[in-house]
């Protein structure tokens, strides 16, 4: 067929010819073209690309040799420089089944035999695991941490396969203290639950990481505080605890504890169950603490004048509830022995004078509405009885029910109450002399001395008697508010709170310490309230980090609380 | 007039590779500058030859180069494992380089002799697919698949140039994309899948395998719009990145002088490129249209091999950048196509009377 067509081709008749060259002519015309369009198309693939690649930052990255020898993240500290967490240069055990490189058995000896020498190193290692990990040749991490000189006893067994790899661990040098401040760094490298969420960016940044970051918490006040508190709460079989020790002048926690707390050194499933933050993520019902910052709107309002006018103290009805006390305190009661005995219905009369707007705009300007003002990644959202507040709604408040807030809104609160009547936001991190936030003004100065002599009274005429440490001048007011159930407040289970400030005569700082669920023991004399939980906790608190933060215990020196003692008989 | 923008681009290259040496002549700027000269000199001898000299001495400068190619694979089949150089003594030489602008001479000057009538037949492509299937089956023997693959290229680009039916190159490609699966899991050797591989995920793998491409990505990239400056590239100096001088030379300019930089190299590919393929169509006869239309191709699938591989659009087959890399092999062969070009051009101009300017 092929010569067929030559033939005719050549046969064919010269328009045949012209014609059949100009066709060919075209043909290779246009394949010119085409060639010459795939080159450009290409041409512009890489144009693109090469724009692509060098306008986006994606790929670009600044290294510098001298990140080598920074820690690879940066160190925590408290305020006084003591290391609270550390890049730690820590080695770990893999097993690595190729590093003999040929097909063979990947140990030189029998796995057994191997895994009883790991034994040896490691006694509380699982054996007949190991063995199985060993003999199954997949590669794997056989432990996580190992010490140098168990790496040097590893080395000498002699086998390739077993390989110790540096890694970078962060190390928490006091263990469980401060664990909820702290959190934790997971294994993506990133932080978790406290500061070191919050100083991520900070803690692994080349240019910032040399230097330490100094947290406000004071070691030695931490360790107290945990102390006692993990005292209160094994002595009352309670369920948890919480603390705060706060500056009542800066808004920095010296200490927060909430228990049972975490390992950050070792993350288990124990430990995420404990990861939650009592003090700033938890919101309670805090009872009776409340009254003296409703005391305290009152006089600021001028609705409390005269100390020594009596209240009627029977229960007030107001609709069809009924606000009682929880004993009889007397017919009448006049503002100071209101607060010494914790009266509910003189609070809430006190309240209702004041009016809800009023009431509320305090609790507002307190911070009550709103998350805690502090840098912890876990706050928790108040309960808040939201714009309007009805008349009874107002009452509940006044004694600390139907709003619940957590016992870091409380400290600040008090801070507020008793420095003079500022407002600052509660800071982890450490404030330079003179550099602390002005905060907002809240109370009068008169107001907040009002106040030094009416917490100071209770803590030695009324429910805070345990807590009066000697020479300390410690104030503060008890809380015994019954958890909401379902179906209403159930009257077994308590959160008890004892909010104190010291020394009162100048006040330095704030202390709450709080049992979540305590029950009576012989060590609470069969009590639950916190008179007899709470208040012990920081009686025994106080005397341990006042010489620390610079109160000295001196019997020389208190609040004058001559004008106000006449009224209550010099002593309930 | 097109000797402007190779000279442009030659002295660019030369700065580059003063800086790939760490701001020094030596040892790779001075050697490329003398090679250029050198070839420089061998391709205006060459626009002496005449067409009929050309064409008659086509079919023997391909079977001296087909047999350098066994001369190579017997030496390396004696002397045990593969080699692909050929030591002359006063030169190392690599004949599947020379055979990259042999094989379209000889192809041009087939499709030249055979008559246009026969185009559509078996004649025309059976003899051709000889002429291409011998040298590329050496080659890969060698092994070496990017100048395998650059041979089919240039090949092809004149076979499909000559004319041929176009449903033939359909079906070479549908055959091809069934074929290259195949190829990829028996043909070829374990690191060249491995390289495949990166290509398509070089981050799975970036110290091992993925290492070029990703380092040559961050040069490219961390040029940004007018670069680091000369003689600042960090990754070129510190020698993170590979080869900066030969393969990855476009990412060590990159990275200096940034997007306008690789503008700059790309749009003087295009002036020569495109003047390549004016020399083409202005040849009234078919010979020397195929000759330079496959030396064009065969310049152009340099450049887009290395600019695509270099940019992590293509695997890493160890192509230089014509012109800019170190390295006389390529050097000599980009430097026979420009000069077999500016034959080319001669003999157009040459119709037109005996004024030529090259």
């Amino acid at each position: 067929m092929t010569s067929m067509t030559y033939s005719t081709a050549i046969s064919s008749g010269r328009a045949q010819l012209v014609d059949f060259r100009q066709r060919t002519l075209a043909v290779a015309r246009l394949r010119v073209l085409l060639v010459a369009a795939m080159f450009v198309v290409i041409a512009l693939a890489a144009v693109a690309r090469i724009g692509f690649l060098g306008l986006s930052d994606r790929t670009t990255r600044t290294t510098s040799l001298e990140e080598a020898l920074l820690p690879s993240r940066g160190e925590i500290t408290d305020r006084n420089g003591v290391p609270l967490a550390r890049a730690f240069p820590a080695y770990a055990l893999w097993f690595n089944p190729e590093a003999l490189g040929d097909t063979g058995s990947p140990l030189v000896q029998d796995a057994a035999s191997v895994a009883a020498q790991l034994k040896q190193i490691f006694p509380e290692m699982d054996e007949a695991d190991v063995a199985a990990r060993l003999a199954s040749g997949k590669a794997g991490y056989l432990r996580r941490r190992v010490l140098p000189e168990q790496a040097n006893k590893v080395q000498a067994l002699g086998e390739l396969a077993l390989e110790m790899p540096k890694e970078n661990d962060r190390h928490y040098p006091q263990g469980t203290m401060a664990a909820h401040v702290l959190g934790y760094v997971a294994a993506d490298g990133k932080g978790r639950v406290g500061m070191e969420q919050v100083l991520d960016d900070q803690l692994s940044d080349p240019a910032r990481r040399a230097t330490p970051s100094a947290l406000s918490i004071d070691m030695r006040a931490q360790g107290a505080l945990e102390d006692e508190l993990r005292r209160g709460m094994l002595s009352t079989n309670a369920m948890g605890a919480a603390g705060i020790v706060l500056d009542v002048d800066t808004g920095e926690v010296l200490a927060l504890a909430s228990l049972p707390e975490f390992d950050p050194n070792r993350i288990d499933a124990d430990g995420e169950k404990y990861m939650f933050n009592r003090v700033t993520n938890q919101v309670y019902e805090l009872g009776s603490t409340f009254k003296p910052l409703t005391v305290a709107a009152a006089i600021d309002a001028g609705v409390v004048r005269d100390f020594g006018k009596r209240y009627n103290a029977h229960p007030v009805k107001v609709g069809r509830f009924s606000l009682k006390d929880s004993h009889f305190l007397g017919d009448t009661l006049n503002v100071p022995e209101t607060l010494i005995h914790s009266s509910n219905t003189v609070t809430a009369r006190i309240a209702d004078e004041l009016g809800p707007e009023r009431m509320r705009r305090v609790m507002m300007d307190l911070g009550m509405n709103d998350r805690p003002a502090i840098e912890l990644p876990a706050r928790g959202f108040p309960i808040w009885p939201g714009e309007k507040w009805p008349r009874l709604r107002n009452m509940t408040v006044s004694y600390g029910h139907g709003i619940a807030v957590t016992p870091l809104h409380l400290a600040s609160a008090y801070a507020a109450m008793v420095n003079g009547g500022i407002f600052r936001p509660a800071t982890m991190h450490r404030i330079k002399p003179g550099e602390a936030p002005r905060g907002t003004r809240v109370f009068k100065s008169s107001t907040s001395s009002r106040m030094r002599q009416l917490l100071r009274m209770i803590a030695v005429y009324g429910t805070g008697r345990n807590a009066d440490a000697p020479g300390f001048r410690v104030g503060g007011k008890t809380g015994s508010a019954e958890k909401p159930g379902a179906g209403g407040y159930r009257r077994s289970s308590l959160v008890s709170t004892f909010a104190a400030a010291f020394p009162m005569d100048r006040p330095r700082y704030v202390i709450i310490a709080m049992l979540d669920e305590p029950k009576g023991t012989t060590a609470s004399s069969f009590q639950r309230t916190a008179a007899w939980n709470a208040a012990p906790i920081v009686g025994r608190l106080v005397p341990r980090i006042g010489p620390i933060l610079g109160v000295r215990p001196d019997d020389t020196r208190d609040v004058d609380m001559s004008d106000l003692e006449p009224l209550v008989g010099g002593g309930a | 007039m097109m000797l402007f923008p190779l000279v442009t681009l030659i002295a660019f290259g030369a700065a580059v590779l003063y800086s790939a040496a760490g701001g020094s002549m030596q040892p790779y700027a001075q050697s490329h500058l003398i090679r250029f000269a050198v070839f420089l000199v061998m391709a205006a001898i060459m626009t002496r030859f005449t067409r009929e000299w050309v064409k008659f001495l086509a079919y023997p400068i391909y079977a001296v180069v087909l047999i350098l190619l066994i001369a190579v694979e017997a030496i390396g089949a004696i002397g045990g494992g593969s080699q692909r150089w050929l030591n002359l003594g006063f030169i190392v030489l690599q004949p599947s380089e020379l055979m990259k602008p042999a094989i379209v001479l000889a192809l041009a000057r087939f499709y030249d002799t055979l008559p246009p009538g026969m185009t559509g037949t078996w004649r025309a492509i059976v003899p051709a697919g000889l002429l291409l299937a011998a040298p590329v089956c050496l080659v890969l023997l060698q092994p070496d698949l990017g100048t395998s693959l650059a041979l089919v290229f240039g090949g092809v680009v004149v076979m499909f140039l000559a004319g041929l039916p176009l449903r033939w190159f359909v079906l070479g490609a549908v055959g091809a994309a069934i074929a290259a699966p195949l190829a990829f899991f028996f043909g070829l050797q374990e690191y060249q899948q491995r390289r495949v591989f990166t290509f398509l995920d070089p981050e799975s793998d970036p110290l091992g395998s993925g290492y070029h491409i990703t380092q040559s990505k961050i040069a490219i990239g961390s040029g940004g719009l007018s670069g680091k400056g000369f003689n600042e590239g960090s990754q070129s100096h510190l020698n993170y990145l590979p080869e900066p001088h030969t393969d990855f030379v476009f990412s060590t300019m990159a990275e200096e002088w940034g997007l306008i930089g690789g503008l700059v190299v790309i749009g003087i590919f295009v002036l020569i490129l495109g003047w390549g393929l004016r020399v083409a169509r202005r040849s009234t006869d078919r010979f020397a249209s195929l000759l330079a239309a496959g030396m064009v191709a065969t310049i152009f699938f340099y450049v887009v091999i290395n600019l695509m591989m270099v940019m992590g659009l293509a695997p890493v087959v160890g192509i230089p950048l014509p012109f800019m890399s170190h390295g006389g092999s390529s050097m000599l062969t980009n430097m026979l196509c420009i000069g077999a070009l500016m034959m080319i051009n001669r003999w157009n101009h040459g119709q037109r009377g005996r004024t030529f300017s090259s």
